[in-house]
């Protein structure tokens, strides 16, 4: 016993002196890559006659400077949050799903279908809408995972596809006032294709702090994120997904059924981009409690793009999608300075990209001193 | 059922159905080709879609600019190329997940895209046509096929082009080897992942040109939904062709039919079911994979990265 | 004795310089000496055999010199040049090829089209496929340069990589082990083409071997290595079979029959328990598309006997693991254990049924890389450690460091990740993982591929502890040695089903050649 203590304890003093240098390394090419990605954002609006300046403080005004900002921003990071834990369930069980954008469209779509037409006192419509929009979801992801199990297709084509075959999906909703079109009310000209509101007692309720106010759906999609933590680090049901995950093979002899687990995580997962739909829809910051073809506003591929960042862990999502929902709220008070508000899609994907630097980079330089070491050693 | 044979008789005698659904097929394969080319060598590219959006708005700005076609298809290749190197550095250098690079480049693209439109708003005007003689006079197809802007000829060279370069070049034997089984390919003293980029790269310069053909030649301006999902349907055609370039092109040509029938249909008298219609290509690639999944060989590396020493 | 070893150094200074000359190079893995100190050379026009057990450190001799492995020291020289060799492209442009194990090859193109890859200049397939013939007709090396590679058999893509290397024109080639996927038939003809390529071509050539006959037969000279040092250098003609084996060995052997190499005979019989079969294999037949894995196959392992199952490779080795793995269904037959039928193919049941298995590739189906040591320690029981399916920690650990230092596993922790660790520790975790679950029967496949000297001795050790205490061990492996070595029964494998069996102590190793090849003896 004491024999392998200390032959533990020994390398890894060794090892904490190379991690502090280390560490400085890591810290200094993320904060290089967020400037560089920044920088570029900055250089194309001077190119254009804006000013960088004038943007920035837009930005943080928008997003939690100006009063009440913050908790629209909240409201905001809800759906991107629950949309991220979603993406990290599926990828730890080892599958890609890429077509948030559609089962939460989806979710969104049956959650307004039954809100419009349920007639019910009003919390109990919430729940049967709250029911049906994560049933939308998970039934569009699990419509993947079952083709990807039975049928061999992958499923990052299938859950891509599925995205423009949603959206036609909810076209077709709108072709009828049996589903999705609000009848046309009178003074109408024309009938605009979007719902009735949700009735009042199905709608989220909302609170205020600090002159802030967002819907409770926070504390929802933040305890969400600690459940999700905790079911993948401490159950044996995360222990095998996480098994499944990272060698499949492994997985099946250990007893872990593939299609058992991977077809769960994939419900699961579109399930909660169809939770993210009934938030908004619900939630009170989108849209005015009402279902249009442009619900998602791209926060299915965004959510997605929040769990890539936080490299596939729900603490940091919730960290990102607070700041990925500034720029979406700080993007509404762009227009006063003249620049196109499509600059924050710029900032957001060249972010994305900038952030996948540093770890690679760490791996290679890594890989090269190993390689100067075999030069050296000969 | 009548009313829909009758139907499919008028688009079949119906000379504008040809040509909409040759502009939307060949625009299919500009995209087709190249991710063809990219998915042999491993690549599962996602980023076609802002590659065909990049290109046409550079094509535009080109356009703008010097109201040169040919100077418009540079600007137009050289802001695919752009888009494909990032994709090729990151994913095949530094060995950033493939998938991520790609949709964060379509969303970066999309957003530049619309942003620099909304600022500097480029003038164009749809290219005339270039008629071929006696090509051009064959009944129905002939006008679809041979009167249209050179821009839509240059897919007919590139399409062997690209069959030549994979099955008849050392570039491409090593391309497919790479796609195939990298390991091997390593042993065997190939670059793999410089192949990877290469191939990436030959999609961007097809994307470049398809882009500048979809702007320039079909629609004429430019708009930020330009593509609009369409670079999806590119990749739907390679994997519903099973990865070989006789299918690719195939499945562009029945799925620039089926879309066209959204134009043509209407325009005959008809009515059709829209969503139907524009959910086809995704619903029949989907269905076509499950069919076919299991009996067709994907390139067995595709998506996989490779660094030597980890399998 | 004196008179005919000879120099390491090449000769008398007349010879021109030896075609590879490798002077003092060393090579350890941690506490293991693979390579000490270890001079070799290898000259034109001759075959040159390099013979030694199982990790007496001639594969990594051979690694070092194609530059897949870097010595810690030791000099290299090429055509008298001194040279670093830093990986395989390097030592191709050097002229060195090897013909590995496994091979190098594309399975999706077709034979020409392999042997072009990673040539410079201009593809000229007719060119290529005319070069082929050449080579194949010269060489005797028959092959249709339009095959598809991954649709020959195993002979006939060694065939492929031999013509791929060839058509480089190397001066020096080795091969790895190069019959472990033949038949004794077509090791035959690999040796009759080896000839033609020094005699005709003026080309080195090194075989690594393990095995007398091949050294025997096939060499000129001959090289043994024992424990990662060379004690003997040999003219293959003046020399014969018990004197190889002493020298392989360090002591004088008793040769069964003709060939046949006994390490240590085996003292004491454990006394088999005959009344009834821990596992039972009944008419097992496995198809994957077209092609019959297994067809048929019998097996019976009794509770603390060791069941050696022999057999080139390839002949229904890997899919025998798999059903026992429940990777795999049968398409007919059964699997019992105790008597009582095992489903196949349903995840963990045959793990819950008491079958413990060391797999082939430990990375494929032992061990998760990306989890710490802990994790890896339970992933078929992570009962062993939870509650109302929530995983306690602090038990979890504590189990992970009980078996750490049972098993002597070199890690930083229980909650080191696996892939810091070397493979032969990665190998004690997999032991450390099956043998407590405490299991009715242990499927040992390849258990020592790839490991180090100290790695196979404890490996070796375990299994046969692990017989002594009851478990039925299956020990499935192309290394005969290996099987001779440990194994109370010797089952042999050929095309899916048994070919014949025999107890250890009637072995005949001719008869052991033939049924290996497919022949009913």
């Amino acid at each position: 016993m004491t024999a392998s203590v200390v032959r533990a304890l020994r390398p890894t003093r060794a090892r904490r002196d190379a991690l502090a240098g280390r560490l400085s390394e890591v810290v200094g090419l993320y904060v290089l890559s967020i400037l560089g990605a920044l920088a570029l954002s900055a250089v194309l609006v001077s190119a254009t006659g804006g000013s960088w300046r004038s943007v920035l403080s837009a930005l943080i005004d928008g997003s939690i400077r100006n009063p009440g900002r913050w908790g629209t921003t909240i409201g905001g990071a809800i759906p991107l949050l629950t949309i991220a834990l979603g993406t990290i369930v599926n990828a730890k069980a080892g599958l890609v799903n890429i077509g948030q954008e559609g089962q939460l469209l989806l979710g969104g779509a049956c959650a307004a279908i039954v809100a419009v037409h349920f007639d019910a006192p009003g919390a109990l419509v919430f729940f049967a809408l709250a029911a049906a929009g994560v049933a939308g979801g998970a039934v569009w992801a699990g419509l993947a995972a079952a083709l990807r199990y039975w049928r061999d297709v992958p499923e990052v084509l299938t859950t891509l596809l599925l995205v423009a075959v949603a959206s036609q999906v909810v076209a077709f909703g709108f072709s009828t006032e049996r589903l999705l079109l609000a009848p046309l009310s009178e003074g109408q000209g024309t009938q605009v294709q979007q719902t009735l509101r949700v009735p009042e007692g199905a709608r989220l309720p909302r609170i205020t702090l600090f002159g802030n106010e967002f819907p409770i759906a926070a504390f929802a999609a933040v305890i969400l994120a600690a459940v999700v933590a905790f079911i993948l680090a401490r159950t044996v049901w995360g222990f095998r997904l996480r098994m499944l995950g990272s060698n499949q093979r492994t997985a099946t002899r250990a007893g872990v059924r593939p299609a058992r687990y991977g077809i769960t995580a994939m419900l699961i997962s579109g399930g909660l981009a169809g939770l993210a739909g009934v938030f908004m829809l619900t939630g009170g910051d989108f849209g005015g409690y009402r279902f249009s073809p442009g619900f998602s506003i791209n926060f299915g591929w965004t959510g997605l793009l929040v769990a890539l960042v936080a490299r596939e862990r729900a603490g940091a999502a919730v960290v990102v999608a607070f700041v990925f929902a500034c720029l979406w709220t700080g993007s509404g008070f762009l227009a006063a300075t003249g620049v196109e508000r499509r600059i924050t899609d710029v900032v957001q994907a060249s972010l994305v990209l900038a952030l996948l630097i540093p770890p690679a980079v760490l791996f290679i330089r890594a890989r090269r001193r190993a390689a100067a070491l075999r030069r050296v050693r000969v | 059922m009548g009313g829909f044979v009758e139907a499919l008789g008028d688009i079949l005698t119906s000379e504008s159905s040809y040509v909409s659904a040759v502009s939307f097929a060949a625009f299919l394969a500009f995209g087709a080709v190249g991710e063809w080319v990219a998915e042999r060598a491993g690549t599962l590219n996602i980023s076609i879609e802002g590659m065909l959006l990049a290109g046409a708005f550079a094509a535009a700005m080109g356009f703008d600019l010097t109201s040169s076609l040919l100077v418009s298809l540079l600007f137009g290749i050289g802001a695919a190329l752009m888009v494909a190197s990032v994709q090729a550095q990151m994913s095949h250098r530094l060995q950033a997940d493939q998938f991520v690079v790609g949709l964060a480049l379509n969303i970066l693209v999309l957003g530049l895209a619309g942003f620099l439109d909304g600022e500097l708003d480029p003038a164009t005007r749809r290219a005339p046509t270039v008629t071929i003689p006696l090509l051009s006079d064959i009944p129905l197809v002939g006008r679809a096929l041979f009167d249209q802007s050179w821009l839509l000829y240059l897919i007919y060279p590139l399409i062997p082009a690209c069959w030549w370069l994979v099955y008849r070049t050392r570039w491409g034997l090593e391309a497919r080897s790479v796609g195939e089984n990298p390991q091997s390919a390593d042993a065997s003293g190939i670059h793999v992942n410089r192949r990877r980029r290469q191939a990436i790269y030959v999609a961007g310069i097809t994307c470049g040109a398809g882009g500048t053909y979809l702007c320039l030649a079909v629609v004429g301006s430019f708009e930020d939904s330009i593509v609009g999902g369409r670079g999806f349907i590119s990749i739907a055609a390679v994997i519903f062709g099973g990865w070989t370039l006789r299918g690719s092109i195939a499945g562009c040509v029945l799925f620039g039919t089926v879309v066209s029938f959204r134009l043509s249909l209407p325009a005959l008298g008809y009515q059709i079911n829209n969503q139907i219609v524009t959910s086809a290509p995704f619903l029949l690639t989907i269905a076509g994979m499950a069919l076919f999944a299991k009996r067709v060989r994907a390139p067995d590396a595709l998506s996989r990265p490779f660094v030597r020493g980890i399998r | 004795m004196q008179a005919r070893t000879f120099d390491a150094a090449g000769g008398t200074e007349k010879d021109p310089p030896a075609a590879v000359r490798m002077v003092g190079v060393t090579k350890r893995f941690g506490a293991v000496v693979a390579c000490n100190r270890v001079d070799f050379s290898l000259q034109r026009g001759r075959i040159h055999g390099l013979l030694g057990e199982n990790g007496a450190g001639k594969s990594t001799l051979m690694k070092i010199l194609i530059g897949l492995v870097t010595p810690d020291a030791g000099e290299i020289y090429v055509h008298g040049e001194r040279r670093i060799i830093l990986d395989p492209v390097e030592a191709a442009t050097l002229g060195l090829g090897m013909v590995h194990q496994h091979f190098s090859l594309v399975d999706a193109l077709s034979v020409w089209e392999n042997v072009a890859l990673g040539e410079p200049g201009r593809l000229d397939p007719r060119a290529v496929r005319a070069r082929v013939g050449e080579i194949s007709d010269h060489f005797g090396l028959d092959i249709d340069p339009y095959a598809t590679v991954g649709d020959l058999p195993a002979a006939l893509q060694q065939r492929v990589e031999i013509i791929k290397c060839l058509r480089r024109d190397p001066s020096v080639l080795i091969f790895d082990e190069p019959t472990s996927v033949l038949t004794p038939e077509e090791s035959w003809q690999l040796f009759d083409s080896l000839r033609r390529v020094v005699t005709d071509e003026g080309r080195a050539v090194a075989l690594v071997s393990h095995k007398l006959d091949e050294v025997l037969q096939a060499t000129d000279t001959a090289t043994i290595m024992r424990q990662g040092a060379v004690v003997e250098r040999l003219v293959t003609a003046e020399t014969d079979a018990a004197e190889l084996a002493r020298a392989m060995v360090g002591r004088p052997v008793a040769l069964r029959s003709d060939g046949a190499l006994r390490a240590a005979p085996r003292s004491g019989q454990r006394p088999i328990e005959h009344d009834e079969p821990v596992l039972t294999i009944e008419a097992a037949a496995v198809r994957v598309g077209e092609q019959r894995e297994l067809d048929g196959l019998d097996l019976e392992v009794f509770a603390g006997e060791i069941v050696g199952v022999a057999g080139v490779e390839g002949n229904g080795q890997s899919a025998l693991v798999d059903v026992l793995s429940s990777l795999t269904r049968l398409h007919s037959g059964a699997v019992r254990v105790n008597g009582r039928a095992v489903p196949t193919g349903k995840s963990g049941a045959m793990a819950e049924a008491g079958i413990a298995v060391i797999p082939a590739d430990r990375h494929d189906s032992g061990i998760v890389l990306q989890m710490t040591v802990a994790e890896n320690l339970l992933l078929v029981h992570p009962e062993q450690v939870s509650a109302k399916g929530l995983l306690d920690p602090g038990m979890m650990s504590e189990h992970a460091q009980r078996l750490i230092d049972e098993y002597e596993i070199q890690c930083e922790g229980p909650d080191s990740p696996m892939w810091s660790l070397s493979g032969g520790n990665q190998q004690r975790v997999v032991l450390a993982r099956e043998l407590s679950s405490r299991p009715l029967a242990l499927i040992a496949a390849q258990p020592t591929r790839g490991l180090d000297v100290g790695a196979i001795e404890y490996t070796t050790g375990q299994i046969r502890r692990a017989a002594s205490n009851g478990v039925g061990v299956l020990l499935v492996s192309s290394e005969l040695e290996e099987i001779l070595d440990l194994s109370d029964r010797i089952v042999v494998l050929s095309q899916g089903r048994t070919a014949g069996a025999m107890a250890r102590d009637d072995v005949d190793m001719e008869r052991l050649g033939l049924l290996m090849g497919g022949h009913h003896a």
